[in-house]
């Protein structure tokens, strides 16, 4: 048990920037499933799952298309459609259908996808280890304080606010986002009002799931594509939710900084038990505030 | 109605299934049960296996089999879960009622299904498991290792490494015992082999860790000489990957197992972090013998890739099985058991012999330099040392000792 | 009132069962000997799910750490003390039922997903401790070749053991969902306002609850012991908590032995599904769909319901 005893300002300020890297893929994936989980009431399990088709996706149309720079960004557009894609077909196939079971069913279905998907992402890519490579130009890193950051961290570093506003204007000062909130709250009502409160739905959460692609794709170049990337993720995007409040951005914007800077900052201080710093947040979070920190939807 | 005759139905199905899984009395034929894990990262090295192993058996039985009988083998997957796996190997033994077993890179699973041979007293062959328990402190008469082990690894690593002039040193790894492990052997023996290294301190990380930066951070913050990396199968590409991205490796030499092995590099491509210090067991490459050439042109033949370590397992193993019943002369197991102890083979690393007092195989490892090279599209090692299995081994005193005796 | 005629109907039909269960292992080979124990196992630990999940309506989603723990308490028992097998036997629950009032008393003030995720997250805590600590636990190598007394450490022998102990057990839990306590239990489930409006303690009585659970499991966790003679890590990961659920649902999770029935249909399919392909999470994965989309109430509740078993008690 010892403290690393080189916890200077600049190794602390170079953990913390990392670890904001690192709350872009946590937000990215956990926004999508808050929400699905805020406005369908779906805690959608496959949620982790379709991160890894995003990851498997962006590997293979990357490699279509030379598996280059340019490769690298058509795969950041065209894999999260993909993923948006399967997700639309799941639902309007089957999911639109359980709309008013209880809550574990639901769940429990979703679960049963997590184990189709993964066995067929066995079955379709194998099991070999995949590794895509960043775009050139973020390959290698700069030295912040004669410390290495790497470009791409830096890349999600810039697109996280991007995607977080995105989420912000789509769901605050679109009409469809309007429509989506009120639905969370009471679908009944939405649907006397004349909308078709199943298209929204769809919308929602074809955009839940889109999410999860694109933090697939992004995560993709930084870390070993292959199965198991499902479950991993899908406990820690389910935590962040649920200390940030069900179906609230925020909220998982502000889970995962929770989450991403007491991992990195807990490296430093004390690298042998870093792993339990995130889990006890969480916890004392739920014991403080058992319903999250922010707002939920219901 | 409709529910009810789906449900019987499907009761019927599961009946047939279970009453068909019963033998079919073939000719008779020596059984090899293979327990391991082709879900998953852990299969790209255990596939190797299963190939090589499946070429050699194909090829033994073209030539007649072993003393008049076929070699047949049936895989089950244990999904890297210890409960499954030691299920299935249960069932290989009471129901398909195996001669022999192999397997598994699971290392708690090759525990547990070593201790089934022990009861079963069947002869169980471990690939790729890198617990030096097996066939140290958990060894016993039925169980024999084709692969090498945290033991051997880390003797060569040391040896390696004491040869180096790095004296501050951080370790770093997966937290689990094979990580542990690794890093142990590796430092204990170069304490031994150099007292003046220093250990500054150590980081772990869960395995599977997603990202490796705040780490790499952390410990270039120590500023050590050398790092010695104990990352398991799964984490040793990731790892590599965010050593190149944070250019890791031109900041500080590092030492990680099995960083030069093909399974290891290939993945990565040419974006592999060069200079990273390494030992294995096999190189397609390397040496350029006989033996190896036409090793790697067969199975290149057969499966349309380059042979990783996995496979020299394989082939070894159906080597030791057809030899060790030629020379016991029947089909039984203790006389199998008697013959396999000490017996050498060939293979495409050289002569390897199977020590008697420990059924420890004595393959030979090699340490080298991860660089790129003209005509791959994958790293390769350079510098290769070859460091002969008797050098690495334990000594018997110490298996002796480690066993309670 | 309960039906007397018909429970004695019921009980017939569960002594018959018994006693055929007795004399499997005469015509059994011994594979199948192996394999009915460890259903028997996994039958009782989904039954003790059941008493919270099914019967009480709580999102019990780390059931299996309770299993793991007993499985662990048994085993570090008996190998790191002179105790004998037999009072280390009661480690198991003991200590697995310790577990679930601590975590119990922590996760009890949430109700629903919120139960079930704070469950999942202080579960994995748990097996990253066991993970972890190679020292005391053996860590991720597990500790194997336990060794048991003869007369249970045979095929045959565990098989008896698990029997009697199963049997046991679950007459035990008959008991305690057919008391009032499970009444009461039950109405909590079905109306909690209501059931707290009346008076009932409905926190005191969920704690209760997850503690009888998690000793049930503990149990169950001991025979596998007994059984396979090795304990890992793996008996507590999540995956396996969500089997479970599984298990209750395929059966039926609103009867008494649908749990039973679902573990034993899980077990035999995972061990002859396997023979055949790699795939069976794929079909496990559609199982589960098909479950849920034309068979919610389970086998055994679909069957109850097409047989017009209704009764005030939980008979089956």
């Amino acid at each position: 048990m010892e403290f690393a005893s080189n916890i200077t300002i600049a190794a602390l300020f170079q953990q913390i920037l990392v670890g904001l890297s690192r709350t872009t893929i946590l937000f990215i994936v956990a926004s999508g499933l808050s929400l699905v989980l805020g406005v369908l009431r779906i805690p959608n399990v496959a949620h982790g799952s379709l991160y890894m088709i995003g990851a498997f996706l962006a590997y293979t149309i990357a490699t279509l298309f030379g598996g280059g720079s340019s490769g690298f960004w058509i795969a950041l557009f065209l894999a999260p459609i993909g993923v948006a894609i399967i997700s639309f077909i799941i639902e309007r196939g089957l999911f639109c259908h359980l709309y008013e079971r209880e809550h574990l069913m639901l769940l429990l279905f979703t679960f049963a996808f997590t184990l189709v998907f993964g066995d067929l992402v066995k079955l379709v890519w194998g099991s070999d280890y995949r590794s895509l490579a960043a775009p050139v130009f973020l390959q290698g890193s700069f030295s912040i304080f004669d410390l290495p950051f790497p470009r791409y961290n830096l890349f999600l570093l810039i697109i996280g606010p991007m995607v977080a506003f995105g989420l912000w204007f789509l769901t605050n000062k679109t009409k469809i986002g309007k429509i989506a909130r009120a639905a969370a709250v009471d679908r009944e009502m939405v649907g006397a009002v004349g909308i078709n409160v199943s298209w929204v739905f769809a919308a929602v959460f074809v955009i839940g799931c889109f999410l999860a692609g694109l933090g697939g794709a992004l995560v993709a170049p930084t870390q070993n594509i292959t199965q198991g990337m499902d479950h991993s993720i899908i406990i820690e995007a389910f935590l962040i939710v649920i200390i940030g409040g069900l179906g609230n951005i925020w909220g998982a914007l502000l889970g995962a900084l929770i989450f991403g800077l007491t991992d990195s900052i807990g490296i430093l201080v004390w690298p042998q038990f870093a792993i339990v710093f995130p889990y006890i947040a969480v916890v004392t979070v739920l014991i403080l505030c058992p319903k999250g920190l922010l707002k939920s939807t219901w | 109605m409709k529910k009810l005759s789906l449900i019987v139905f499907c009761f019927a199905v599961g009946l047939a299934v279970l009453l068909t899984g019963a033998e079919a009395g073939a000719a008779k034929t020596i059984k090899v049960g293979i327990v391991d894990c082709y879900s998953g990262p852990a299969s790209t090295y255990t596939n190797d296996v299963r190939d090589a192993f499946k070429l050699a058996v194909d090829d033994i039985n073209a030539k007649g089999g072993v003393l008049g009988r076929k070699i047949e083998f049936v895989t089950r997957d244990s999904k890297f879960k210890v409960d499954i796996g030691l299920s299935a190997a249960k069932e290989l033994v009471m129901r398909e009622k195996v001669d022999i077993l192999m397997g598994t890179i699971n290392s708690s699973l090759a525990l547990a299904i070593s201790n089934l041979a022990k009861k079963e007293k069947i002869p169980f062959l471990v690939t790729f498991s890198k617990s030096a328990k097996i066939t140290g402190a958990k060894g016993h008469r039925y169980v024999f290792s084709i692969t090498e082990n945290s033991a051997l690894a880390g003797k060569a690593g040391a040896a390696g490494l004491a040869k180096k002039p790095y004296k501050k040193y951080w370790i770093a790894g997966d937290d689990y015992e094979y990580g542990h492990a690794i890093a142990d052997g590796v430092w204990n023996n170069l304490k031994k082999m150099k007292p003046e290294v220093k250990l500054l301190g150590q980081s772990w990380w869960k395995v599977g860790e997603p990202d490796f930066t705040p780490y790499i951070t952390a410990i270039l913050a120590a500023k050590p000489d050398a790092v010695i990396v104990a990352t398991g199968g799964r984490d040793c590409v990731p790892f590599l990957k965010a050593a190149k991205a944070t250019g890791f490796n031109e900041r500080v030499p590092f030492y990680m197992h099995t960083a030069t092995e093909l399974s290891t590099l290939k993945p990565l491509g040419l974006n592999a972090p060069e200079g990273v210090i390494g030992t294995s067991n096999y190189f397609f490459y390397y040496p350029k013998t006989k033996e190896n050439q036409v090793f790697v042109k067969q199975f290149r033949a057969a499966y349309n890739r380059y042979p990783a370590v996995g496979a020299v397992y394989g082939f070894m193993a159906a080597d030791f099985i057809k030899k060790a019943y030629e020379k016991a002369g029947k089909i039984n197991t203790e006389k199998f058991i008697d013959a396999l102890e000490g017996m050498t083979v060939d293979t495409p690393v050289g002569k390897v012999t199977m020590r008697a007092y420990d059924h420890q195989a004595m393959l030979p490892m090699f340490m080298g330099t991860t660089k790129k090279a003209e005509g791959y599209d994958f790293l390769i090692a350079t510098d290769i040392v070859t460091i002969p299995g008797k050098d690495v081994m334990p000594s018997v005193a110490e298996i002796k000792k480690a066993r309670g005796k | 009132m309960p039906d007397k005629k018909m429970n004695w109907k019921y009980i017939g039909t569960g002594l018959a069962i018994f006693i055929i269960l007795i004399f499997l292992p005469q015509f059994l080979p011994r594979f199948y000997i192996y394999l009915s124990a460890l259903i028997l196992i996994t039958g009782l630990l989904a039954t003790s799910l059941n008493l919270v999940l099914g019967f009480g309506g709580m999102y019990q989603f780390h059931h299996a750490v309770f299993y793991g723990i007993g499985a662990y308490a048994f085993a570090l028992t008996l190998t790191k003390t002179s105790l004998s097998p037999w009072i280390a036997l009661l480690a198991a629950p003991a200590i697995a039922g310790l577990l679930g009032l601590i975590m119990g008393f922590i996760c009890v003030r949430l109700s629903k997903l919120y139960f079930g995720m704070l469950q999942l997250s202080l579960g994995s805590l748990v097996w990253a401790l066991v993970f972890r600590w190679y020292s005391f636990t053996g860590g991720d190598d597990g500790i194997h070749g336990i060794s048991l007394p003869d007369i249970i450490s045979s095929t045959t022998g565990s098989y008896y053991f698990t029997l009697i102990v199963t049997a046991v057990c679950l007459v035990l839990m008959y008991l305690i969902v057919n008391s009032p306590f499970g009444r009461t239990f039950q109405g909590i489930r079905d109306n909690p306002e209501r059931t707290e409006a009346v008076g009932v303690n409905v926190r005191l009585h969920q704690l209760i609850g997850l503690m009888i659970a998690g000793a049930f499991a503990g149990i169950a966790g001991s025979l596998f012991v007994a059984v396979e003679g090795s304990v890992f890590p793996d008996l507590l990961f999540w995956t396996f908590s969500l089997e479970l659920i599984i298990m209750c649902l395929l059966g039926g999770w609103f009867t008494f032995f649908g749990p039973m029935l679902g573990g034993a249909i899980i077990v035999m399919l995972r061990t002859f599904v396997g023979i055949y392909t790699e795939y069976w999470t794929l079909i496990l994965g559609i199982v589960l769909m098909m479950l849920i989309l034309f068979l919610p109430e389970g086998v055994l509740g679909y069957l109850k319901e097409k047989f017009k078993m209704h009764d005030k008690t939980v008979a089956i």
